[in-house]
């Protein structure tokens, strides 16, 4: 018994897809207690200077991330439209929930918090709202693959909520509408570029080109003071509904990238992580409404995309994933100073929910 | 024509970008510099190759472009930005050089190559020192005596008589060249990197006499250290490194680019010098596990593309551009002599050596770039004699300019000539096929 808890907790390492894309070995559990461990609160070999310069590689990870939600989510057929509203609600309802819950929780409590009530109680339901794929394979019952694409496309909603969030915040003096309007047009511009660029390159000059298109892509956005995630899913939606073959070369040049930037995202979030008495009081009852939400909202999709029983998608929703601790980040960079508690509360939640998963995951695979 | 719509929209979406978000206080431009340095600069470069130019060159014309002293789209600000990449990319080439230096392979040639570089550095510094004595009234630098005139000559004999280690192997790498003229200048480029360390220490303490500053007490222990220590400190790292290979192997890039980042970061703390150490720790992954070093090189050249584009992106935007406005024709007298003489001492030297052509008549063509190194010396000397020590800068820097310009179109066109261009791919499919089948290679 205990050997099979074992097994499953170091199954964690391996086991989480990122987006369906490909096994990720660099969950939450593991690369944000290093990030503490390195960082200014660590032995500081992650300093603040070295913090400072990992800002533009957190922006072009965050566009990476949009981007490859925008070509998952985008649809294909029928039953994919079906799954894709199935997630939005799952994540709008957790959404809700949370987010309502913690501002009722804050009134109670009174606690005192550098950004209005609402924005930390809106944005801890959209960190709460976003969840991680289980890895699936040949052979996989439909329940466990359902569940896989539900978690996938349920980062769309908290995505484009996250993105008024930032915009409302950031936005470099603009209103926050027209940085909306600005982040998505020169999203598509930088996408049409890429497009041209990807669809005749080859070699190593295509790399250097898909990186170059996903760092502006960031930039962009980094520069704005909007969301990365915002513009990296306009492009992703763009090169997956365009014709010819960007969104598979992406796909391709982006895997060997794609687990070094989410390991610095993590550990860049972990050596960040400032304790904060708010935080501390928010990352309880964050987990606990979290959990709470994601039961509601796998009730709520199981109803529109059938084949799973509810309490089953809701266990396998409950991992939270990268996206979650991203647009904390995002956050972060857009009004630096006041979203530490907020970062505080989801990066701990993010580890207190992928143990939890441990226990309450259903293990639909033959022995 | 794609290309040229999908350049005209990046920067349109830059410009853009800028313009409405101005220069506000939390704009943070690093990731967009970086991502528009890397699309642009690319496009230059293989718009230059199609005329036969190296791309290095189309890199550094891009930075130099759009740089803050003519279009300025990459401002000032975004310019100190793109810097950041400089420690990482010069570690990740001296490591590639490293790499390169398969002791098995160069053994025929390493007396030749020694005696090669002695002949020539010998030559070099002997003409320069007599062509900076004879010029010294148009350098500018001003009424000294004797003693200190001798100083200052030795002093910029030394710098001016630096190469660029990163330049040649960048261009040896970008261009996939492989041959006796590529190794024996990237031999000769590397010893004369040390040989420079080492005289550059020696003629400062010789200038500190001359103008009565206090000469540093431990000079020899700190020259040693930063010599020997970040050689041993390099070696350590590379031996790790090939300890990982053998039994992890995984996740490649990420343990390449903790381990750039490590020496790099560790420059301030430790005093080593990064390429020295990055450089011992290519020599021990390539001498220690020869197979996977070679697989690794060609993973690491292949993933070199976007550093070399930043880093000579980065290069070209920082040239300072005013300094050639300023001291232009010193400069360009003071360019055309350098060259003349590396021709001269390195025909002289490989006479010396009984090495015959194209290796013997092209090897200078490689010698001509200078960058970092150059530059970090002069600083140094700005920084400790601000009276004259500034007028050297900004000549030095000049000259940088132009050596930057011309010693990578000087270089692609000796390969070229040479025949290596292009070779490491056959190389290396010869390497892998020896891997892969054996007995074929030991029949």
């Amino acid at each position: 018994m205990i050997r099979e808890r074992l097994a499953r907790t170091t199954g964690l390492f391996h086991t989480r897809a990122a987006l369906g894309l490909q096994p990720v070995t660099a969950p939450v559990i593991l690369y944000i207690p290093l990030g503490i461990l390195l960082g200014p609160a660590g032995i500081g070999v992650i300093s603040i200077r070295v913090l400072g310069h990992l800002d533009a590689v957190i922006s072009i990870a965050l566009a990476t991330l949009g981007l490859f939600i925008g070509i998952a989510a985008t649809t294909e057929g029928g039953a994919r439209k079906r799954l894709l509203l199935a997630s939005t609600a799952e994540a709008g309802v957790t959404m809700v929930a949370v987010g309502a819950s913690i501002l009722v929780l804050l009134g109670l409590w009174g606690l005192p918090t550098a950004l209005p009530p609402v924005i930390v109680a809106l944005a801890l339901g959209i960190s709460a709202s976003t969840s991680a794929a289980p890895s699936i394979e040949i052979g996989d019952e439909r329940a466990r693959r359902i569940a896989a694409r539900v978690a996938d496309l349920d980062d769309v909603l908290p995505i484009l909520v996250g993105s008024v969030v930032i915009a409302m915040l950031g936005s470099a003096g603009m209103p926050p509408a027209l940085g909306m309007l600005a982040t998505i047009g020169i999203g598509l511009l930088v996408a049409v570029a890429g497009w041209l660029l990807l669809e005749r390159s080859h070699g190593a000059e295509r790399g250097v080109f898909v990186l170059g298109t996903i760092a502006l892509l960031g930039g962009c956005a980094a520069y704005l003071q909007t969301s990365p995630l915002l513009s990296g899913l306009v492009a992703g939606w763009f090169w997956a509904l365009t014709s010819g073959k960007t969104d598979r070369v992406v796909t391709h040049e982006l895997r060997k990238v794609q687990h070094p930037l989410i390991v610095l995202l993590l550990v860049a979030a972990g050596a960040g992580l400032t304790p904060t008495m708010a935080g501390m009081w928010l990352f309880a009852p964050y987990v606990v409404f979290r959990v709470a939400g994601k039961l509601m909202g796998g009730w709520a999709a199981s109803r529109i995309a059938p084949g799973i029983a509810p309490s089953d998608l809701g266990a396998y929703l409950i991992p939270p994933g990268v996206i979650g601790i991203a647009f904390a980040l995002n956050l972060q960079q857009v009004a630096p100073g006041t979203a530490s508690a907020l970062i505080f509360a989801v990066a701990l939640g993010a580890i207190a929910s992928e143990l939890l998963a441990v226990i309450v995951l259903p293990d639909s695979r033959p022995a | 024509m794609r290309r040229i719509l999908a350049l005209l929209m990046t920067v349109a979406a830059v410009w853009l970008v800028v313009n409405l978000g101005g220069e506000a206080e939390l704009a943070r431009p690093t990731a967009l510099t970086l991502g528009f340095a890397l699309i642009a600069a690319a496009l230059a470069g293989t718009l230059l190759e199609r005329v036969g130019l190296p791309r290095v060159t189309g890199y550094l014309l891009f930075g130099m472009v759009c740089g803050p002293y003519i279009l300025n789209v990459i401002t000032r600000p975004m310019a100190r930005e793109l810097q950041i990449i400089n420690g990482l990319a010069v570690v990740l080439i001296a490591f590639i050089a490293g790499l390169e230096m398969n002791f098995e392979r160069m053994r025929p040639r390493l007396r030749s190559i020694l005696q090669l570089c002695g002949v020539s550095m010998l030559v070099l510094y002997a003409g320069l020192f007599a062509a900076l004595w004879i010029g010294w009234g148009w350098l500018g630098i001003g009424e000294m005596s004797g003693l200190q005139q001798l100083a200052v000559v030795a002093l910029l004999t030394t710098i001016l008589a630096s190469f660029s280690p990163t330049v040649t192997i960048a261009l040896i790498a970008e261009s996939r060249a492989s041959g006796p003229l590529s190794e024996m200048t990237l031999a000769v480029v590397i010893l004369a990197d040390l040989l420079l360390i080492l005289l550059f220490t020696l003629v400062m303490q010789f200038v500190r006499y001359a103008f009565g500053t206090a000469g540093e007490v431990g000079l020899l222990i700190s020259l040693l250290w930063e010599i020997f220590g970040s050689f041993a400190f390099g070696a350590a790292v590379g031996a790790l490194f090939a300890l990982y290979l053998r039994h992890v192997g995984r996740e490649l890039p990420l343990a390449l680019l903790a381990m750039c980042a490590l020496i790099a970061g560790l420059k301030v703390p430790l005093h080593i010098e990064p390429l020295l150490a990055a450089l011992a720790a290519g020599l021990v992954v390539e001498n220690i596990a020869p197979p996977r070093g070679d697989m690794l090189r060609e993973a690491a050249e292949r993933g070199a593309l976007p550093v070399l584009v930043l880093f000579f992106a980065a290069a070209g935007a920082s040239l300072q551009l005013d300094a050639l406005a300023v001291m232009g024709w010193v400069a360009a007298g003071l360019s055309a002599t350098r060259m003349g003489l590396i021709w001269l001492s390195t025909r002289a030297g490989a006479r010396y050596a009984g090495i015959s052509a194209p290796v013997g008549s092209h090897v200078w063509m490689g010698l001509v770039s200078q960058a970092g190194v150059t530059l970090g010396l002069t600083l140094i000397v700005a920084g400790e004699y601000p009276s004259w020590g500034t007028t050297i800068q900004t000549l030095v820097v000049a000259l940088i300019a132009l050596h930057q310009l011309i010693g990578p179109v000087l270089f692609r066109a000796g390969l070229a000539r040479a025949g290596e261009i292009g070779r490491m791919d056959t190389d290396v499919e010869d390497v892998s096929h020896a891997m892969l089948n054996p007995e074929s290679a030991h029949p």
